[in-house]
C-alpha cells in the first residue's frame, strides 16, 4: 500500500513591474525586488530579446491601451499567479490601476489613477472638492489663440494635459507671450510620438493663473487610504518661468513646521480627492502668502533618479523596496527617512546641440559631500532645452548634515562640470 | 619628472556595490576575483581595500582599469568610497605588482577545472542563445571570466547603457544560466555604462 506523503511547495509572490522602456528606474526596482527575493515579471510596452528565454519574467502589454493590458495580464496570471503590480509612470501607473482591478489585487481604482495623470480631470476633481489650485481653463489647441489671449489673465502658464517633467509648460506674462507659447505648445504636441503618447489629449491645452510663491514636492505612500509622508523637498531654485525645468531637490525641508502640517493636509486633500487609495503619490505644491496651493498630484513616485536620494530605517531601505513592498502586502521596515540631510540635483540641460563630452565629473565627486555624479546622457546624444525637451544629461547626489551644506555641495559640483556640445 | 596624477572615479551600482573606474590599468592579466582577506593577500590592492576599517568587503573583483567593491557595510559609499580610493591609489603609486596574478591551477584542483567548465558551458549558452537574441537589439555580451563560480560578463552595443539592460541581465541572462547551467553562482556586469554610446533603450521619462 502506498504511504500518504507531503508535497510542500514553496513559493515566493510574484510582482508585475511595469518598466516603459524609456524609464530611468529600472535598476532600482529590479534590485529591489531582488533584494526582497520576489519573483519578477517584468511588463514593457515593448518586448524583450529574451523574452522566449523566460516566459515567467516578461511580458509585452500596450501600455496605451490599459483595458487590453488588464486582459493580457489576466490571460498571464492563469499561469503564473500574480500576487502584486506596481507601475512606476503616470502611464504605467495607469495600467497598473487597470490590472489591480481586473485581477483583485491591491491599488488604485482606474479613475482615480486617470484623475492623476490627467491635469484637466485632476483639476475638476480637486476644484470639486475645495482643495486649492489654479484657476484654469481648458482650450482647444486649433482655437484662435490671438481671440484667447484677449480674454484670459496674467501672469498664466500654458500647460500640457498629459505631459510630464514640465515639458511643454511655460509662463505668459501678456497676450504676445501667451501666442508666443501656444505656438510652441503646438508644435511640441504635434510632435508625432507625444502626439500618440497623449491621445485625445494631444488637441487640447490648460491655461491656468500662474501662482507665485516657493515650490515644494511631497513624496508620500498611501495605505489603505491613508496618505503617509515620506519626504518634504524643498526646490531652492525659483520656479517663475517662462519655463519650468527642475533643479534640485532637497530634504528635509526648511519651510517651518506649521506650515508643513498645512502642505501635508493639503496634498492629504487632494488624494482624497482624487480617490488614490494605494501606493506611492508624488505631489508638487507652492505656498504663499495665502497658504499651500496643490499644483501637480501623480500616482507614482519620484521622476528621474531622484528616489537614490531616499532611504529609510535603520538599514537605509530604498523607496523602491518600500514600493514593492507595499504592493505585495508584505511588511514594511519604516516609513521613517534616515536622519540626515540629502538632495539631488536635476542637472540643468546646458543647450542645444549634440553632446561630445562632459568634463569634470571626477573633480564634481570629489565635492565633498556628493555622494555621485549620474550622467545620463550619452556622447552623440542630442540635448534638446526645455519647454521642447525634458531629459536631463545627469542627476547629482549629496548626502550631509544638514539641508543647506548639502544644497551648496550640490551648487559647487555642478560648477565644476562642463558640457562639450556641438 | 613628476608621476602622472592618478584619476579614480566612483560609480556606485546601489548601497553595496561601487565600480571604481581608475585612469591608469589596475590589472592587465583578465579579471581576480577576491572573496576574503586571506585570498588577497600577495595583492597589495586588495588587500589594502580589505584592510579598510569597517568596510567589511564582501567581494573585490579587479578587471583592466575597474575596480568592483562589494560591502556588507551599511555606511554609505561617499564615506567609504573615499578610503577605497586612497588604497587603490597608494598600492598604484607604490609601484611593482598592485594585484597578483591568478593562481596556476593545479593538477587536481577540483575548482579550477570547474571554473574552467563552467566557462565553456557559459561561453556556449552566450554563443548559441544569449548573444542571437540580443544582437536583434544590436547588443553583444562578452564572458570575461568566471572564478569560483561567478560569472563576469561585459555588455556592447545595444545593450551597452541601455535602459533595460539590468533586465536583461536579471531576468533574462541570470535565468537562462540557472536553468542551463545551475553550478554557477553569481553574475557580475563589469560593463561602464556610462560610456555607452549607442543604447537600444534609452531612459527619458519623469
Amino acid at each position: 500500500m502506498l504511504r500518504p506523503y507531503v508535497i510542500l511547495t514553496i513559493s515566493m509572490p510574484r510582482l508585475l513591474l511595469l518598466l516603459p522602456t524609456t524609464t530611468y528606474r529600472t535598476a532600482a526596482f529590479v534590485e529591489a525586488a531582488r533584494r526582497i527575493g520576489v519573483d519578477l515579471t517584468v511588463a514593457s510596452e515593448q518586448p524583450s530579446t529574451l523574452e522566449a528565454a523566460n516566459p515567467a519574467g516578461f511580458l509585452t502589454l500596450d501600455f496605451e491601451q490599459p483595458e487590453r493590458a488588464a486582459d493580457a495580464a489576466r490571460v498571464f496570471a492563469k499561469q503564473y499567479p500574480i500576487s502584486g503590480v506596481a507601475g512606476v509612470d503616470d502611464t504605467s501607473a495607469l495600467v497598473a490601476a487597470a490590472i489591480a482591478t481586473r485581477l483583485g489585487l491591491k491599488g488604485n481604482p482606474v479613475h482615480a489613477a486617470m484623475a492623476a495623470s490627467d491635469k484637466y480631470l485632476q483639476r475638476g476633481q480637486l476644484a470639486q472638492a475645495h482643495v486649492p489650485i489654479p484657476r484654469f481653463v481648458l482650450q482647444n489647441l486649433e482655437d484662435d489663440p490671438a481671440a484667447i489671449a484677449q480674454a484670459i489673465t496674467y501672469p498664466c502658464v500654458v500647460k500640457p494635459v498629459r505631459l510630464s517633467a514640465s515639458r511643454g509648460v511655460i509662463r505668459a506674462d501678456n497676450p504676445q507671450a501667451f501666442v508666443a507659447a501656444h505656438d510652441r505648445l503646438r508644435a511640441i504636441l504635434q510632435d508625432p510620438e507625444t502626439a500618440a503618447a497623449c491621445g485625445d489629449r494631444a488637441r487640447h491645452y490648460l491655461v491656468e493663473e500662474f501662482i507665485p510663491g516657493y515650490e515644494v514636492a511631497l513624496e508620500g505612500l498611501v495605505v489603505n487610504r491613508r496618505l503617509h509622508t515620506l519626504a518634504i523637498f524643498d526646490k531652492p531654485d525659483p520656479l517663475d518661468g517662462p519655463f519650468f525645468e527642475e533643479t534640485i531637490y532637497v530634504t528635509p525641508s526648511r519651510v517651518p513646521a506649521g506650515l508643513q502640517a498645512a502642505i501635508r493636509d493639503c496634498a492629504d486633500r487632494a488624494v482624497r480627492a482624487l480617490g488614490v487609495v494605494e501606493g506611492p503619490i508624488h505631489a508638487e505644491l507652492r505656498y504663499n502668502e495665502h497658504g499651500p496651493w496643490l499644483i501637480e498630484l501623480a500616482a507614482r513616485p519620484i521622476g528621474g533618479r531622484c528616489s537614490a536620494v531616499l532611504r529609510f530605517g535603520d538599514t537605509g531601505v530604498s523607496l523602491e523596496e518600500i514600493i514593492v513592498r507595499h504592493a505585495l502586502g508584505m511588511p514594511i521596515p519604516s516609513l521613517q527617512r534616515e536622519r540626515l540631510a540629502a538632495g539631488v540635483m536635476m542637472i540643468p540641460i546646458p543647450g542645444a546641440g549634440t553632446l561630445r563630452e562632459v568634463r569634470g565629473v571626477a573633480e564634481a565627486k570629489r565635492v565633498p559631500l556628493i555622494e555621485d555624479v549620474q550622467i545620463t546622457a550619452h556622447p552623440g546624444e542630442r540635448l534638446v532645452p526645455f519647454p521642447e525637451g525634458a531629459r536631463y544629461p545627469g542627476f547629482i547626489f549629496a548626502r550631509g548634515e544638514t539641508a543647506p551644506v548639502v544644497e551648496t555641495a550640490l551648487r559647487e559640483a555642478h560648477q565644476r562640470l562642463t558640457f562639450v556640445i556641438e | 619628472m613628476e608621476a602622472a596624477e592618478i584619476r579614480i572615479t566612483a560609480e556606485p551600482i546601489d548601497d553595496q556595490r561601487c565600480k571604481f573606474v581608475v585612469s591608469t590599468p589596475v590589472f592587465a592579466g583578465g579579471v581576480r576575483r577576491f572573496a576574503t582577506a586571506d585570498e588577497a593577500q600577495g595583492s597589495p590592492l586588495a588587500e589594502a581595500i580589505f584592510a579598510i576599517p569597517g568596510l567589511a568587503v564582501q567581494e573585490l573583483i579587479v578587471s583592466g582599469n575597474l575596480v568592483t567593491v562589494v560591502k556588507q557595510s551599511p555606511a554609505p559609499w561617499q564615506g567609504v568610497g573615499r578610503a577605497v580610493g586612497v588604497a587603490i591609489r597608494s598600492a598604484l603609486a607604490a609601484g611593482g605588482q598592485a594585484v597578483a596574478p591568478a593562481r596556476k591551477p593545479a593538477a587536481g584542483d577540483g575548482l579550477a577545472v570547474n571554473d574552467d567548465q563552467l566557462y565553456e558551458q557559459v561561453a556556449k549558452v552566450f554563443d548559441e542563445q544569449v548573444n542571437p537574441m540580443v544582437a536583434r537589439h544590436g547588443g553583444r555580451v562578452e564572458l570575461i571570466d568566471v572564478q569560483e563560480g561567478v560569472v563576469m560578463l561585459r555588455m556592447g552595443g545595444g545593450c551597452q547603457g541601455c535602459g533595460m539592460a539590468d533586465v536583461t541581465l536579471r531576468q533574462g541572462i541570470e535565468g537562462m544560466l540557472a536553468q542551463l547551467v545551475p553550478a554557477v553562482r553569481g553574475i557580475v556586469d563589469i560593463t561602464d555604462h556610462t560610456t555607452g554610446a549607442n543604447p537600444y533603450f534609452q531612459a527619458s521619462k519623469k
